[in-house]
């Protein structure tokens, strides 16, 4: 009996708490879209899971020459301009146009050629149909080419905790200070 | 909601790219005042807006909004909506139009040089089309064009800031660009100088525009919009304000005498060049294509497509003055024609209007033409008389016959041979007829005498005078007498046929 | 026993779901497209697939509404459909009066289209082949150089669209697909490909950073404004737009 209190406790928290946790996804969160994505680790996982913490999203493809490589520079310049602490309560996510180039193999050895930090980063791929309706949740539009290239736009959008597109910049090579600006306010909201 | 695609579109601006091109990324345009001490009537930036934001007020046509009473830029709100209606063209004819505001032209916009324009387009649920906007008095890509696609059921914003002042072209730069002016997608802006217009009684909104349907002009029943015209530039409307009658009878424009009235009359094609003018009337200024310099004293002046320009004009007399594009047929068959009404005293000493209405007699020497008028009477009433006939040919004969021949017939000796007791005459009747018809060279010898002269071809004489005038000659001085009928001259005439040859 | 067998079996057979959607067959084979495959004049080449005959109509919409709820307006989330989605139903679950079971579909928006398509084994059609489906009369395969096809196109973007959309199954063309053109602006899989400038009197500006790699599209053929107007709607739209003229039919691959 001494130990039952205790433990009805700790077993109300654990279910009490998975009861009280997730409140409903607001109806404009990029979450309710159902996508499976597969990270340069191998691993699986729903987009969704990343409810609960800010994101700074972008899509590329590691064979793209021109603007990609400075996708990927802008997002680490602008997380880099944020302070340590507001730094740590984001993460990166770089989803591929082209999974039928972008194998895990390939998103691997291109995180590690660039010096990615898998616990920051995540390099993604995901099916075909599925790459096209993330396109169309996160606003950005691309087109294949007869000779394998892209055509794309170039964003860096973030999401907030709960997957609400929070803020969105063009400014692609450079800082952009109004960007930076609002990752600071979406991530310390209170 | 998030417009995420359309900040992709609306990047043109301020995109830049390092890596991909060598040029140093554009920053915005951030004018400073020109150096020069330029008249402040001249492009300019005033700086930032001061003061509360303020809504524009939009009119509809022929309506100007009120003139801007301000010295100081300001932000000023637009906000357009694009409709697409059904909505007559001509009596009894329905052409879809797709409008900025629910008219053709669309609202009139007015604001002041430096001005900071927070535009909003918005198109309505209803539209089929997407719709955009290109304001020729914006300085940046498409003149907003790239900022403002909207599809159906949303809106775009967008900001510029009026830097040139003066009165300019507003239309729809969507895919097929062509066929949405065409469909009435166009309107003005006016940027007034810092300093404002000087006051006038009246100011007005007008423009032309061509239109292209399938059907005839005026044929019944909705049209549709036909490309090819378009493409052929064989508009079937040329209208003032997008419907024949938008400027006349009840919807005149107005004015009293002794007032002074401005025309902000803009010109959206797609595809016409207007000669515009009013007829009784002098512009007393005009702004040539809506620029700042001004011309005085004009009849017509051209306004290009996609262009607009500003006339003034001061009314003395009372009238309707007709508004048209001089490329006349456009007024008259296109309806390219508007009215303004001026109403008030009369001045003569401007004007007159029909003093006398006096009689006017034609150029025939002969004052007195009735016999020939009886003649013919009686010819057309089957009771025509030799005497009558004699009459007539009498009264023309003179001026014509007795040039030559003289009034007595006795012609003049060694140039022109006599009719009177001509023996060459009486040797052959019925010749007189071809050389009276078809003329006469070559020697002849008429009463002993040689003559070898030209005789032309009277072929302004028709058969009956001609019939008429040999009667006289004939029967005159001591001529055999005779009679010619129409029908024998009509005969010998397409008997002998061009330039015979007069037997000796 | 038999009887109660036989009524059983009959009610089974009416709670089926309605006869399953005619999809027609199309060779498909190189395109002279308005859009060049490579962005500047390629063609394109489309593969040999199936394509629904009719649009999908408020009736078979319905169904799908009812059998997946969370696609009724009143549960969708906004960033799947906007707030005009369905609104010209009575009801999240009833038509209503006003919107015919025969009529099609509209007001629904890309993310709702696909997931229809995929619950019919389908797929949206991606703008090639809605362009090569589209381009046929009743008689060719290739009708665009008949001004006749143009015109009828642009005769319906003439029409004022307040009046009440007319049932699907209109004449049919050489490929047994009806109401390609004249009803109702149709998505596509790849909408958001059609990357032309937005201010179309832009082409062939040298702004490669916009979309990295090629620029805007160049649109050829540009007398054939009838599908550039198409190719304007669609490119003006976001995934989750509806509009009052806006419908969807789907696609299969072989």
């Amino acid at each position: 009996m001494k130990h039952l209190l205790p433990v009805l406790a700790l077993l109300a928290v654990l279910f009490g708490g998975r009861a009280a946790a997730a409140p409903p996804l607001p109806g404009d969160s990029v979450y309710n879209l159902p996508v499976q994505l597969t990270t340069q680790d191998g691993q699986q996982q729903m987009l969704a899971e990343r409810r609960g913490r800010p994101q700074l999203v972008t899509m590329f493809y590691t064979s793209c020459q021109m603007v990609c490589p400075m996708i990927i520079d802008s997002l680490r310049l602008t997380r880099n301009a944020l302070d340590p602490a507001t730094r740590a309560k984001i993460d990166l996510l770089a989803v591929s146009f082209d999974p039928a180039k972008d194998d895990v193999a390939t998103l691997k050895s291109y995180a590690e050629k660039r010096k990615l930090d898998p616990r920051i980063w995540t390099l993604a791929r995901a099916e075909p149909a599925q790459v096209r309706q993330l396109s169309g949740v996160l606003g950005l539009q691309y087109r294949q080419l007869p000779d394998g290239e892209f055509n794309h736009s170039s964003e860096l959008i973030l999401l907030d905790a709960e997957g609400r597109i929070a803020a969105r910049t063009t400014l692609i090579g450079r800082l952009d200070p109004a960007f930076v600006k609002a990752i600071g306010e979406t991530v310390n909201k209170p | 909601m998030s417009r995420p695609l359309s900040t992709v579109l609306a990047a043109l601006a301020v995109f830049a790219l390092a890596a991909c091109s060598d040029k140093p990324p554009a920053s915005p345009a951030a004018a400073t005042p020109p150096a020069s001490t330029s008249v402040a009537s001249e492009r300019g930036d005033f700086g930032p807006p001061q003061g509360e934001p303020i809504k524009a007020v939009l009119t509809s046509p022929p309506h100007v909004p009120p003139p801007i009473h301000r010295n100081y830029p300001a932000k000023v709100i637009v906000e357009l909506e694009v409709i697409e209606k059904e909505m007559p063209i001509s009596e009894g004819v329905s052409y879809t139009f797709w409008t900025f505001g629910g008219t053709v032209p669309g609202s009139f916009i007015r604001v002041r040089q430096g001005d900071t324009v927070e535009f909003h387009l918005k198109n309505a649920p209803d539209s089929k089309m997407p719709h955009n906007i290109d304001l020729h008095g914006v300085t940046g890509p498409g003149g907003g064009a790239a900022s403002s696609f909207t599809a159906p059921g949303h809106a775009s914003q967008f900001t510029f800031k009026a830097l040139n002042q003066g009165i300019y072209v507003y239309h729809c730069a969507t895919a097929p660009v062509g066929m949405h002016i065409a469909n009435g997608m166009y309107g003005l802006i006016l940027v007034e100088p810092p300093e404002g217009l000087s006051p006038v009684d009246h100011e007005y909104y007008v423009m032309q525009g061509d239109f292209y349907t399938t059907g005839k002009y005026r044929e019944k029943g909705h049209q549709p919009f036909d490309m090819e015209k378009a493409i052929d530039e064989h508009p079937t409307y040329v209208l003032f304000n997008g419907k024949e009658g938008a400027l006349t009878g009840d919807n005149a424009l107005t004015a009293k005498t002794n007032e002074t009235v401005r025309l902000f009359i803009g010109n959206g094609g797609p595809n016409l060049v207007s000669s515009f003018h009013v007829i009784g009337e002098i512009f007393d200024k005009v702004q040539p294509e809506g620029g700042t310099v001004a011309q005085h004293n004009v009849q017509t002046t051209l306004i290009p497509a996609g262009g607009a320009a500003t006339v003034e004009f001061h009314t003395d007399v009372p009238g309707s003055y007709v508004l048209v594009d001089h490329s006349i047929f456009r007024a008259f068959n296109k309806g390219a024609l508007g009215i303004l009404k001026v109403d008030g005293p009369e001045n003569k000493l401007v004007y007159s209007g029909k003093e006398v209405d006096y009689v006017y007699l034609g150029d025939r020497s002969e004052p007195n033409l009735k016999a020939v008028a009886t003649a013919a009477k009686a010819h057309a009433a089957g009771t025509l008389t030799k005497d009558e006939q004699i009459a007539a040919g009498k009264q023309l004969f003179t001026g014509t016959c007795s040039v030559c021949h003289q009034a007595n017939g006795e012609g003049l000796a060694n140039v022109f041979p006599p009719l009177a007791k001509s023996d060459f005459l009486a040797a052959d009747p019925k010749r007189a007829m071809t050389i009276v018809t078809h003329g006469l060279t070559g020697k002849i010898t008429v009463n002993g005498h040689e003559y070898d002269s030209v005789m032309p071809p009277m072929s302004q004489l028709n058969d009956d005078e001609v019939a008429n005038i040999l009667t006289y000659v004939i029967n005159s001085w001591d001529n055999p007498g005779g009679q010619y009928s129409k029908e024998d001259v009509a005969k010998a005439r397409a008997e002998a046929g061009p330039h015979a040859d007069p037997g000796h | 026993m038999r009887l109660r067998l036989a009524l059983a079996w009959f009610g089974l057979v009416l709670a089926l779901p309605a006869a399953a959607a005619e999809y027609a067959a199309l060779p498909g084979g190189t395109f002279a497209s308005v859009l060049p495959a490579d962005g500047k004049a390629a063609a394109a080449q489309v593969a040999p697939f199936r394509l629904r005959t009719e649009l999908v109509t408020n009736g078979e919409y319905l169904a799908f509404v009812r059998e997946h709820p969370q696609w009724r307006r009143d549960k969708v989330a906004g960033i799947l459909a906007d707030a005009r989605y369905l609104t010209q139903w009575a009801g999240a679950d009833d038509l209503g009066e006003q919107a015919l079971p025969r009529q099609p579909v509209t007001r629904v928006s890309w993310f709702a289209a696909q997931a229809y398509c995929a619950s019919e084994g389908a797929r949206l059609p991606s703008w090639y082949e809605w362009e090569f489906a589209a381009a046929a009369d009743a008689s060719r395969r290739d009708a665009r150089a008949d001004p006749a096809w143009r015109e009828n196109i642009l005769g319906w973007y003439s029409r004022p669209s307040n009046a009440a959309l007319p049932a699907v199954g209109g004449a049919a063309n050489v490929y047994g697909v009806r109401d390609m053109n004249g009803l109702v602006w149709e998505w596509v899989d790849d909408f958001n490909a059609l990357m032309v400038a937005s201010d179309s009197r832009q082409q062939g500006d040298p702004d490669l950073l916009k979309f990295c790699g090629a620029g805007a599209i160049s649109l050829q053929e540009k007398e054939n404004y009838a599908v550039l107007m198409r190719i304007a709607m669609l490119s003006a739209l976001k995934a989750a737009d509806t509009t009052n003229n806006l419908g969807f039919r789907c696609a299969k691959s072989n």
